[in-house]
Formats: C-alpha cells, sequence, structure tokens
C-alpha cells in the first residue's frame, strides 16, 4: 500500500516535470522545432541577453510585481488589523468583499477591470490612453490584496490579545505596541502572503492580458503573443534561467525557515531566536533593496532622457526582424533617429487591431490595415489625414498603388506591401490531382490535416470564391450560405489559425491552408515540400496593406518619420527581402533578392492579377452581421 | 479608540475594494444591458445568450472531469506527502508549488509539442512502428491541459487538510479494530471533505473560464466559455455580449462555490493552503 503510494506519487511529480523538462531541453536545441533535437548550443542564452525587448519586457513584470507586492502588503496588512477588530458581523461582510476576487475567475475580473477603466478613463475623464501602468498596476494591487488579508487574518485571530495589553501596561503606546508585539507575532503571515501575491502577480496573465494597453505589457502577456508566432528558442532560455531562479529561491526559502523552525524549539523561552532575526532581516534586507532597485528604476523610467516613444502596431511576422542575416529595420530606424523610441507590437487580424482600437482607452501612432479596414477606420474617423511634407519619399509609391479605392484622395495612407492569398500545401501530403481550386479545402481525403482563417473577412472571401459570390456581397441570404458551408467544412478542418500557421505548415502537423502569398513563400522557404496555388479561375484576394496613423496618435510627427523611414527604398527592399511580400515601391525591388522578385508566388503575371479582387467596406450593420455568423461557425 | 481606530485603518481598504471589485462588476452589468452599436438600453445581449448554453455545459463538463480526475490523481499525492517527516514535506510541498510559479503559457505548449501529430510522443511511437496516434485537438487533450495546470491547486489545499488530521484519531479506529481501509473510509476521508471541497473549488473555476488551454490543446469542435469571451472583446469588438456572458459566467461560478461552501467548508477556510 505504501510502496504503490510512493510510485504513484513519484509517477505524478514525473506527469508534473515533464513539460518543463521538454522546454528546458528545447533551451539546448539547434533547431527551432520542439520535437526534434538536432544538437546542442548555448547560443540561446546569448541571442536572449541581446534582446532588449525581451530585457525590458521582464523589468517591467518584475517592477510591476514587486510595486503590487510592496504596497498590497502594506496596505494588507493595515487593513486586516483593522477588520480584525470590527464587529463580526461587519467583519463577514468585508471578508466577503474580499473573496469576490478570489472566487471571481480571473477572466472576469481582467474583463470588468478593463470595461471599468476604460469606462472611466475614456468617457469621463476623457483621456485617450486609459490603460497604462498605473492601471495594471491597480489591477495587480487590487488581486494581490486578497492573498495578503487572508494569510495575516488568521495569525491575527491566534494572537493572544494579552500580550498587546501587556504591552500597554508596561507602557508603550498602541503603536509601540503594534511594532513591537503583534507585527512580531503576524510575521510569518505576512512573508506568506507577501510571497504568493508576488508569485501570482508575476505570472499573471488573464487579468493583465485584458488590463493592458500596448505602451506597458508585462512578460506573460507578451508571451502570449510570442506562442502565437513561430516560438523564438531564446523564450526557452528564459523559461530555464526563471527555473533556476525560482528553484533557488524556493530552496533559500525553506531552508532559512526549516532552520528557524528549529532554532525556535531549541529556544523557545526567548522571544526572539537568532534564526528568526537573520530570517527578518534577510526579508527586511530584501525588501529594502527591491525598494531602492524600484524606485531607482522608476526615475529612470519617469526621465528616459527626453526620448520620443513611438508605439507601432502592426501585424506579426511582418517585420524584418534581424534573424537568417536580415536587416533589423526598428533597430537600424533607432539609430538613425536615437530621439525617438520605438514599442512594437503585433496582432494577427485586422478585427484584433479594429477591436483593440474601437474599444479604447490605448495610444497607438502607427497601424498597418488592409484596404477594406482602412476604408472603415477612414469612414468612422479613426484616421488622421497624414502630412506628405514629412513623407518625402512618397514619391518612390509607384502610381498604380495611388489613388486608391479605399482612399482615394491619397489623404490617410501609404501603401507599405501588396499581396495576393492562395493555398499552401505539402506536395509529400497532398496529390497534385487534389489541388484544383479553394474546394481542396474542403476535401475529406486530408482530413484533420486543413486549416482556414481564423479571421472572419479572409475566411467567408473563402467560401465566397467557392460559392462565386462577389467578396463584397451585402446580400444577407448569400452571407448566409457561405456559413453554411464554413460550417461543412469544420468536420475536416484541423484548426482556425493566424499566425499559428508558420509553426503548424512547416513542420508538417497540417498540410492544406489558405494564406498571404508573401508569408507562404516565407514557409517555402524553410520547407522544400511546400507549394502554393492560385485559384485564378474562381478568383483570389488582392491586398494592399498601408500604413496610417489612428486618431488616438500621440507622436504623430514620429509616426510620419517612421513611414518615411520605410519608404526609403533601400529600407523597404531589404524589409520586404525577409517578409516576402510584393513591394509598391518598384524603386525597392534593386535592394532585394532577384530570387523573390522574379518569384510568381509573390510577383505573379499581370494576366493571373486581373482574376483577383479586393475587398471593400461593407456597411456597419453587414460587417457585425459576418462577425456574428463566423462566431455561430466557430462555437456551433 | 479602539473601535474607531478600526474604522480608520479598515476604511482605505473598504473604499478599494469597493471601487475596483464591486463597481467593475456593476460596469460589466452595465455594458451586458446596452447595444455595442447605440449604447442604448437593450436586452438583446442576453437574448444572443441562449446560442452559448451549449459552449457553457461543455465547459461546465470539462471542467468537472478534470476537477475529479484531479481529486483522484491529488488524494494518493497529498496523504503522501502529509505522512512524510517535516523536513521532506517542506521538499515535497515546494516542488508540488513550483510549476505554479512558472509561466502556464509555456507549459501548456510544451504539452503541444508532446501531444501534436508530429510532436514528441507520436515521434518516439513512430521510431518503433506505432502511430501516429491522435492525441492533440480532442477533448482529452484539453482535459488533459486542465488537469496538468491545475493539479497543485488540487494537491495543496489537500494536503494542508490531510496534515492537520489528529494522528490519535486514526490510532484509537485502529485501536477499536478498524482495519487499514476503514481507517481510511471512517476517519481520514471525512476528515479531508473540506480540503476535497476547496480543491474542487480551486480547480473548477480557472478551468471552466480557461481560453488558453482550449486554444491550444483544443480541436475546432472543443470551444470553451474563456474561448468566446476572449473572441467577443479581442476579435469580434462585441465587448457588450463578452460582457454578458462574463456575469453569465460569474453567476455560474458563484452559484458553484456557493454549493461547495454549503456542504461544509469553513468560512475562513477554503482557500489556498
Amino acid at each position: 500500500m505504501k510502496k504503490t503510494n510512493r510510485i504513484f506519487t513519484i509517477l505524478i511529480f514525473i506527469f508534473l516535470y515533464i513539460p518543463m523538462a521538454v522546454l528546458i531541453v528545447a533551451s539546448f536545441n539547434t533547431g527551432k522545432d520542439i520535437a526534434h533535437f538536432d544538437g546542442f548550443t548555448l547560443h540561446r542564452y546569448v541571442e536572449l541577453f541581446q534582446d532588449e525587448h525581451l530585457l525590458q519586457l521582464l523589468r517591467n513584470s518584475l517592477v510591476v510585481s514587486i510595486l503590487a507586492t510592496a504596497i498590497s502588503t502594506v496596505f494588507g496588512t493595515v487593513a486586516a488589523v483593522g477588520i480584525h477588530n470590527l464587529k463580526p458581523k461587519m467583519r463577514s461582510v468585508v471578508m466577503s468583499l474580499t473573496n469576490i476576487p478570489m472566487t471571481n475567475p480571473d477572466i472576469v475580473t481582467g474583463v470588468s477591470l478593463s470595461l471599468l477603466f476604460v469606462f472611466v478613463g475614456t468617457k469621463i475623464l476623457g483621456q485617450r490612453d486609459a490603460l497604462t501602468f498605473w492601471t495594471l498596476l491597480i489591477a495587480h494591487i487590487t488581486f494581490s490584496l486578497p492573498y495578503v488579508i487572508l494569510n495575516v487574518m488568521p495569525k491575527l485571530q491566534q494572537m493572544d490579545n494579552s500580550l498587546t495589553d501587556a504591552a500597554m501596561d508596561l507602557g508603550c503606546t498602541p503603536m509601540q505596541a503594534f511594532f513591537k508585539v503583534t507585527l512580531h507575532e503576524i510575521m510569518p503571515g505576512i512573508v506568506s502572503g507577501a510571497i504568493m501575491a508576488f508569485t501570482m502577480s508575476l505570472d499573471d496573465f488573464v487579468i493583465s492580458y485584458f488590463v493592458s494597453g500596448l505602451d506597458f505589457v508585462t512578460l506573460p502577456v507578451e508571451i502570449y503573443s510570442y506562442t502565437k508566432k513561430p516560438i523564438q528558442p531564446k523564450i526557452y532560455a528564459m523559461f530555464t534561467l526563471l527555473f533556476l531562479l525560482i528553484f533557488v529561491l524556493m530552496v533559500t526559502m525553506n531552508l532559512l525557515q526549516i532552520r528557524a523552525d528549529r532554532n525556535k524549539t531549541v529556544r523557545r523561552k526567548t522571544m526572539d531566536s537568532p534564526g528568526m532575526r537573520t530570517f527578518k532581516r534577510v526579508c527586511a534586507g530584501a525588501l529594502a533593496a527591491c525598494l531602492i532597485l524600484v524606485s531607482g528604476y522608476l526615475i529612470f523610467f519617469a526621465n528616459p532622457q527626453e526620448q520620443i516613444t513611438l508605439n507601432v502596431y502592426n501585424w506579426g511576422q511582418y517585420i524584418a526582424d534581424g534573424s537568417d542575416d536580415s536587416m533589423e529595420v526598428i533597430r537600424e530606424f533607432e539609430a538613425r533617429y536615437p530621439h525617438i523610441k520605438v514599442n512594437y507590437s503585433t496582432y494577427d487580424s485586422n478585427e484584433i487591431m479594429y477591436s483593440k482600437l474601437a474599444n479604447g482607452g490605448i495610444t497607438v501612432d502607427l497601424i498597418i490595415p488592409s484596404d477594406y479596414m482602412i476604408a472603415r477606420l477612414i469612414s468612422e474617423d479613426m484616421l488622421l489625414p497624414l502630412d506628405f511634407n514629412n513623407i518625402p519619399n512618397y514619391q518612390y509609391i509607384d502610381e498604380n498603388f495611388r489613388n486608391t479605392a479605399y482612399d482615394p484622395e491619397n489623404l490617410y495612407s501609404v501603401p507599405y506591401t501588396w499581396g495576393t492569398v492562395g493555398i499552401l500545401y505539402n506536395t509529400k501530403y497532398v496529390d497534385e490531382a487534389d489541388v484544383t481550386g479553394w474546394e481542396l479545402l474542403w476535401n475529406e481525403k486530408y482530413a484533420g490535416k486543413i486549416l482556414t482563417f481564423g479571421n472572419s473577412r479572409d475566411a467567408f472571401g473563402v467560401a465566397q470564391y467557392l460559392l462565386g459570390y462577389d467578396v463584397n456581397t451585402t446580400d444577407k441570404e448569400e452571407l448566409r450560405k457561405c456559413a453554411e458551408l464554413l460550417k461543412e467544412q469544420k468536420p475536416v478542418l484541423q484548426q482556425y489559425v493566424m499566425d499559428e500557421i508558420f509553426a503548424i505548415m512547416q513542420n508538417e502537423e497540417a498540410w492544406i491552408a489558405p494564406y498571404y502569398a508573401g508569408d507562404c513563400l516565407t514557409m517555402m522557404g524553410e520547407n522544400e515540400n511546400l507549394d502554393f496555388y492560385l485559384p485564378e479561375n474562381q478568383g483570389f484576394n488582392l491586398f494592399i496593406d498601408a500604413m496610417c496613423i489612428p486618431t488616438c496618435a500621440k507622436e504623430k510627427e514620429a509616426a510620419e518619420t517612421f513611414i518615411n523611414f520605410l519608404c526609403d527604398p533601400e529600407i523597404a527592399g531589404a524589409n520586404m527581402d525577409w517578409i516576402c511580400y510584393g513591394t509598391p515601391l518598384s524603386a525597392a525591388k534593386e535592394f532585394i533578392d532577384p530570387e523573390t522578385v522574379s518569384d510568381p508566388v509573390t510577383y505573379p503575371d499581370e494576366e493571373i492579377l486581373v482574376n483577383g479582387s479586393s475587398y471593400a467596406y461593407l456597411p456597419e450593420e453587414i460587417t457585425r452581421y459576418v462577425e456574428s455568423l463566423f462566431m455561430e461557425v466557430r462555437n456551433g | 479608540m479602539k473601535k474607531n481606530n478600526s474604522i480608520l485603518l479598515s476604511t482605505p481598504y473598504i473604499l478599494w475594494m469597493l471601487a475596483f471589485t464591486l463597481i467593475p462588476l456593476g460596469v460589466v452589468a452595465y455594458y451586458a444591458l446596452t447595444d455595442p452599436a447605440t449604447g442604448a438600453f437593450t436586452l438583446s445581449n442576453v437574448q444572443h445568450l441562449s446560442m452559448y448554453w451549449g459552449v457553457l455545459w461543455e465547459s461546465i463538463l470539462y471542467s468537472l472531469i478534470s476537477a475529479f480526475i484531479c481529486l483522484l490523481l491529488g488524494y494518493p499525492v497529498a496523504y503522501y506527502i502529509a505522512h512524510r517527516g517535516v523536513v521532506a514535506q517542506k521538499i515535497l510541498y515546494m516542488l508540488v508549488m513550483l510549476p505554479m510559479c512558472m509561466s502556464f503559457l509555456l507549459r501548456t505548449l510544451a504539452w503541444v509539442g508532446l501531444l501534436q501529430d508530429t510532436g514528441i510522443i507520436n515521434t518516439l511511437l513512430g521510431a518503433v512502428g506505432i502511430g501516429p496516434i491522435r492525441m492533440i485537438r480532442t477533448p482529452a487533450a484539453v482535459v488533459l491541459g486542465m488537469v496538468y495546470n491545475y493539479l497543485p491547486y488540487m494537491i495543496l489545499p489537500l494536503y494542508s487538510t490531510i496534515v492537520k488530521i489528529n494522528p490519535r484519531l486514526i490510532e484509537a479506529a485502529e485501536d477499536l479494530g478498524c482495519n487499514t481501509f476503514q481507517v481510511f473510509r471512517r476517519v481520514t476521508l471525512p476528515l479531508s471533505i473540506p480540503g476535497i471541497l476547496s480543491g474542487i473549488t480551486m480547480v473548477f473555476v480557472p478551468a471552466v473560464s480557461t481560453f488558453y488551454i482550449s486554444q491550444k490543446l483544443g480541436g475546432t469542435d472543443t470551444v470553451l466559455i474563456g474561448d468566446v469571451i476572449e473572441r467577443q472583446f479581442k476579435q469580434g469588438n462585441n465587448p457588450n455580449l463578452g460582457a454578458a456572458l462574463s456575469l453569465v459566467l460569474m453567476i455560474l461560478v458563484f452559484v458553484c462555490t456557493g454549493i461547495m461552501n454549503y456542504f461544509g467548508a469553513d468560512e475562513e477556510g477554503g482557500v489556498i493552503a
């Protein structure tokens, strides 16, 4: 009985630790795929420490958690003493208030706080960026407080009240009695409350995900967007280091506590055993060090040497990032314009970007939406007209990318890329004879190996081309039929994807997917079994993505400088070389790898392109209708 | 004097909690009852909810199954830990807690690497000529993800309840002629009920509201209520429907925890070890 129990416990621990072992092993892998160990390397650790962005995020997380812990520990302890002395009835009311954030699911807490901050910030105070560092801090304090209270309260209840009475009889003021007696007695509760608050705050994803804006993000929130894109192995290296750090911390804490306990039993009669004293000193020292660190950081943080922060919000995998010997476009920009610091965040569909903007509460200086979305933003007065005096490089934009349907007067946008949507498939598994058109995405032969778009417009587009409808139809009956068709697709579908597609297609987890041509070319470069098919007979989407400045922008001029920089033919060329999309600047082509320029995936022939069609902005009501149909498809 | 002090000390806290827990819930209710386009009062979001009963039911089912499996797996472990020496207890307790401090996003991602068709397990199976077996994107994978992530939340409260059981009670039962099984059934198990209830609550609540686990490990037919809420806010630009759904989720959770508390957890306990 005992033996089986031991074996069982060991098995459970293996179960708990295997995924972490996988991540740790992956941090030493030369390959990018977590499932295949290609060779041993320490290079990921070097990459990690060269990545300013990741280190900044780590600092952000630490600042928020340390401040939230310090504030909620002090605040919570004081409150606990107060609550303890309340009348029992009042006390139980306050305790049930304390229990709300504990029992409420994180997602509800996150949603409710974000709605509150946006509501108060934008509608009552009339501020543009309601979701800042401070609101994030408030959220963290709010969910940390109950941990402190619930750990301190039991200690207060266990405490013998006559101790404080005795202290006061011996001449202490109530204040002195508190610091000399009460505090000492409830210290273990305070410490464990603080530790719990700190770990919860440091690892919190769900609440921060809903509450944070774009200019101050914590590590877990960014890791979430990292896990959508093809994950960079340096993340695993960071995981390994954090694991070691927490392991060492926990072991030290336990050793100190075990020693303190031992000393306590030996010298029960002395009030303050040396062990406990060291323990307290270590705690106090650590706390002080943390506070100095944080305040030092905050001073630095509040005065960033007169730098402007430019918030750029772009698609994932949509700017050359320095990998594979490419130009690191953002660093290059910052090097040329040292007074501007770029804060770069990503989205993976127009709809996600729109939701973020429309929900309000954030500051964004530059976005790169697609054509139909630009038309929508213009019609809803969400874009600022550009000052083309700041964008002299606009002269390089090709004539056929000017006066477009979405921005007929060239007021709001500067084209960034263009491309088509076609089918990416794996020649190793997919029979060429089956590659005849969009119906391939419904082929039962490949059930479970087919992906499709995770955003409504592109997903409906595929159905519309297959059914032969106009992609800009406003006929609800036609749209409903598209939704029916998409529902029929579900049994053969593996997943709805956006940026996730890179990893899934490259490691052959799925074989067929509709996607943007430029990204398809990128993936074909990584896996030679992949090929691209453009269903020219049925029609396909032809899109332009362009740079715009939303009305919530704070740094318009810096954003225009950035646009101008991206239109520099040399920069645009280097950038397109990595993202593989079509460039609207002919002048940039000489800076692109000739193989890409001649590749029909990115640059199909003119006679093929005439079969493509663009998405136009649909009336608000139809847009909402499509969105709700798509939700129905996915949830049904 | 003392009374005044206590009010002085607790009032800021009460105000803070009102402002940042109760009032936000009011704002959620406000959004749930207004129209996304016009901002006028409407019941249409609430009426739309009927579409989501299936999703809600599925979320409840998955998280109850996970909570139950966690109990089956966690109880023997908690029991084992509670019967070690002091130092061993501390070490084992720490080892249970450690995964909770590490990014659950990355740990879940590791399961994707393990379970997918081209993943580690299938590669190993392939090497001996089996498979590939379809593991990921099934309801079982979602349950596995929940069990894996929330098992520590079950073990910790169970441990702290079991460790408090007075060994003399067990001795007494043995003296009175109980065998090991009877001791367990009549003494240990009834006395660990508070731990069981709080463990179930602590697994159920995060499991029923998760969206990351189902996004990564679930298929196109495993959509949970958390997914739907996340999508309404982050993609669908329909915070009003999202708010209505959040409200439903919250009520559900409060009813469930209420039932749990009714069945025994005392008012101060029921929260993490």
